[in-house]
């Protein structure tokens, strides 16, 4: 499987690429912050910062039609969580609000993990002294999302070459199962690193 | 010449009690390439996690190992790590670092080497894989053979005086294979590799060990070994194409 | 359940933060004195594991399909020690690798999905599966537990919104919190049948020695149990305190409606319950969340029953 559909162009090179991720996650952190905190009528201040983010993708050699896509993808569950807005007074406004400032944080986030590994996100994380042991376990779950996603789809493929049915209840229980059956290889798979560890001189 | 590894009746049995080692014991000597060979369950991958002191040290009297004249106990154990490289059979297992720089830099930085030395272990051990320039990727994005080859510059950043590997050539095609056989052939540390590969062990190693539940059934030149038709067959094992074209009477 | 940027105002991002960097700085500082070396690399696979196990899709009705949180799992397989810094780092990947969920709502998200669903829900699993000191005990008090924590996180999920002013009591209880109750439905069996594959494949995982401690110290159960109160008065009271409001209003309408005009005595309690439900929405979703509750429990009892038949 390849699994850098999520953030096929973190590692292409651009200036963008190249700014420091401290840099990077505090600006993003200040813009998401601002956009936040500005009231709806500072059409202004909303149009400069779509300019902005729309010049830092052209900066970044970023593929448009990629970024639109993830934004399109997350954009239902924005939606999904504003329609709320709309059953009380003065909701459309509200609404629109929403939708406007959430899409340009989402958009904030997207060029942030699309000109960031997130290896260079954990080295972050350490230098601004977030406890090690947090930082770890991070680091070791970044890892491994990938080789457990791996097993799981080897599971599935052993599993729909023998079964025919797609009854839904039998769906239910073979993916409960195989999540007992990931959680099992997981924690044998555990002991097995803990082991490469110690042999390179851990604790 | 003096032997790099001591193994004296070396037994071991899991919690559950079976019996993974019987009392084994072989020398081998400084700057050897030995391979070790056996059915499924023979007790390779145990016998090598012993080598490196990961497993338990030894509890009765009469049984030791020694690496470079050292026994492993619960206080050498650190310098034991630090002497013997010890590659595992899944790439996956071993590289468990974000980054193929960290996961390189991961022993130096436990033996307390300084940023700048690690920097320098990490570089010139990439290269000698073949891979320099691979630092800020991700194991993920790797391929198997990258992996394999990765981990290799892992244990070989730990600048071990042995080096033990388990099944260093499963989950690699040929071209894999062969990129690890000539990088293993530089190596001219004294080497010890388990394996069903047998062709793997006929070109990289003289001499072979050969087990089979727990117990040490042969020691010698792993040509007559793996020759031996009866004694391969017997042990879940069989000649190599490359040593049966040698003798077509066979 | 995860909320995006956006949607909450200055006050509750402050808020939540607050109380999840409490209760992960807890749990950190914890774990740090009691993990064992190789419960490391452990924490760090059981986290990755949350991760892939909620990438799994159950079809539901339709074309959707959903998938589980994984809260009171981590909690009942790890201690909840371990779950709380588990289910942050999997909502720490989730937004700044899939841009799920916002970077200034991460501390609402914890709070909802990583603490109070792991708290509330492991607490619950404890103390019922004391009660019934049984494996098929156990799978009741998961099953429960699960659906206990889902349903308390989207109300606090609502409450939230409710604070940041984008949403009113009124439609975004009822709304999330019902929505929920199915849910909570789906994860518990989902939670309870994970639980049993392991149980039946690999007891020992689950024996008490090789987890990450499960049992919280009494000085641990006071400042979790601060939190989490703080939460409750901070995100769910506001509604508490427009219930009596409701119910007088309820009351009277039953009332009103019966003297006027001349219902049966006893009313099927079908007419009673759609009478408030349908101009008072958030009070029924309380009248239909302790029927749940109640269905749910029982459901528990066969569900259990169903994976750990008797032995003949």
């Amino acid at each position: 499987m390849r699994h850098d559909f999520i953030d096929r162009y973190s590692r292409i090179e651009s200036p963008v690429h190249q700014l420091s991720t401290g840099f990077k996650v505090s600006a993003a952190i200040i813009l998401i912050l601002c956009t936040i905190l500005l009231p709806i009528h500072s059409y202004g201040y909303f149009i400069l910062i779509s300019i902005c983010l729309i010049g830092v993708s052209i900066i970044s050699r970023i593929p448009a039609k990629y970024l639109l896509s993830r934004l399109i993808i997350l954009e239902p569950f924005v939606l999904g969580v504003s329609i709320l807005s709309l059953f009380q007074p003065k909701g459309e406004i509200i609404f629109v609000t929403i939708l406007v400032k959430s899409s340009i944080c989402l958009y904030t986030i997207i060029l942030l993990t699309n000109t960031t590994p997130f290896s260079k996100i954990l080295d972050w994380l350490k230098v601004i002294h977030i406890p090690s042991l947090f930082v770890t376990i991070l680091a070791l779950m970044y890892r491994y999302i990938f080789v457990l996603i791996d097993d799981a789809e080897r599971m599935e493929r052993a599993r729909a070459s023998r079964s025919f049915s797609t009854n839904k209840r039998q769906i239910w229980k073979i993916r409960a199962m195989m999540i007992g059956q990931i959680f099992i290889r997981s924690i044998e798979r555990a002991d097995r690193i803990y082991s490469a560890m110690r042999a390179r001189g851990w604790k | 010449m003096s032997s790099a590894i001591e193994v004296k009746n070396l037994q071991y049995e899991y919690h559950d009690g079976t019996k993974a080692l019987r009392g084994i014991s072989f020398n081998i000597a400084e700057g050897e390439c030995v391979g070790v060979i056996g059915p499924n369950g023979a007790g390779k991958s145990t016998l090598l996690l012993h080598l490196n002191g990961i497993l338990p040290a030894a509890s009765k009297v009469d049984q030791s190992v020694k690496v470079m004249g050292q026994e492993i106990t619960n206080e050498s154990r650190g310098i034991i790590h630090q002497m013997v490289g010890l590659l595992f059979q899944n790439p996956d297992d071993q590289l468990f670092c974000p980054t193929v720089f960290e996961d390189v830099a991961f022993g130096p930085q436990q033996f307390g080497k300084s940023p700048e030395d690690i920097n320098q272990i990490v570089f010139d051990a990439l290269e000698h894989v073949g891979l320099a320039g691979y630092e800020h990727r991700s194991p993920h994005h790797l391929s198997g053979g990258e992996k394999q080859r990765v981990c290799l510059a892992g244990v070989l950043a730990c600048k071990p005086k042995v080096l033990v590997l388990d099944e260093p050539t499963k989950d690699l095609d040929p071209r894999g294979k062969r990129e690890l056989k000539s990088l293993l052939q530089s190596i001219p540390s004294t080497k010890i590799i388990a394996s069903h590969d047998l062709e793997l062990i006929v070109e990289l190693c003289p001499r072979t060990i050969v087990l089979d539940k727990g117990e040490l059934i042969a020691d010698g030149f792993t040509v007559d070994l793996l020759r031996n038709g009866e004694l391969m067959l017997t042990h879940g094992l069989e000649i190599p194409h490359c040593l049966r074209h040698l003798h077509p009477h066979n | 359940m995860h909320i995006p940027d956006g949607f909450l105002d200055t006050k509750t991002i402050v808020a939540t933060s607050i109380l999840s960097v409490s209760a992960l700085g807890i749990s950190l500082h914890r774990l740090k004195k009691q993990i064992l070396p190789h419960q490391i690399p452990l924490v760090g696979l059981a986290a990755a594991f949350v991760f892939v196990a909620q990438m799994l899709n159950f079809p539901v009705i339709g074309g959707t399909s959903g998938h589980i949180i994984g809260s009171v799992l981590a909690a009942v397989l790890l201690g909840p020690n371990a779950a709380i810094l588990i289910m942050t780092t999997v909502l720490v990947v989730q937004c700044f690798l899939f841009a799920d969920g916002g970077v200034l709502s991460l501390g609402a998200n914890i709070l909802n999905m990583g603490i109070i669903g792991t708290l509330v829900g492991y607490s619950i699993y404890r103390s019922l599966a004391r009660l019934i000191p049984t494996d098929r005990g156990r799978l009741v008090a998961i099953a429960f537990a699960s659906w206990c924590s889902t349903v308390l996180a989207s109300i606090f999920c609502a409450g939230e919104l409710v604070w940041s002013g984008i949403a009113s009591w009124q439609i975004a209880f009822p709304a999330m919190a019902n929505i929920h109750m199915l849910i909570g439905i789906g994860e518990a069996l989902i939670t309870t049948i994970v639980f049993t594959a392991i149980l039946k494949t690999k007891p020992e995982f689950l024996h008490q020695s090789f987890t990450v401690n499960l049992s919280l110290t009494s000085r641990e159960i006071i400042i979790y149990g601060a939190i989490v109160i703080m939460g409750l008065l901070i995100f769910v009271s506001p509604f508490i305190s427009e219930l009596p409001d409701g119910l007088e209003t309820v009351a009277h309408q039953i009332g009103f409606d019966r003297n006027a005009v001349g219902q049966p005595l006893f009313p099927s309690p079908l007419a009673d319950y759609q009478l408030p439900g349908m101009s008072i929405p958030a009070v029924a979703t309380i009248f239909v969340g302790f029927i749940g509750a109640v269905i749910v429990f029982g459901g528990s009892f066969l569900l259990a029953r169903f994976l750990i038949p008797n032995k003949k």
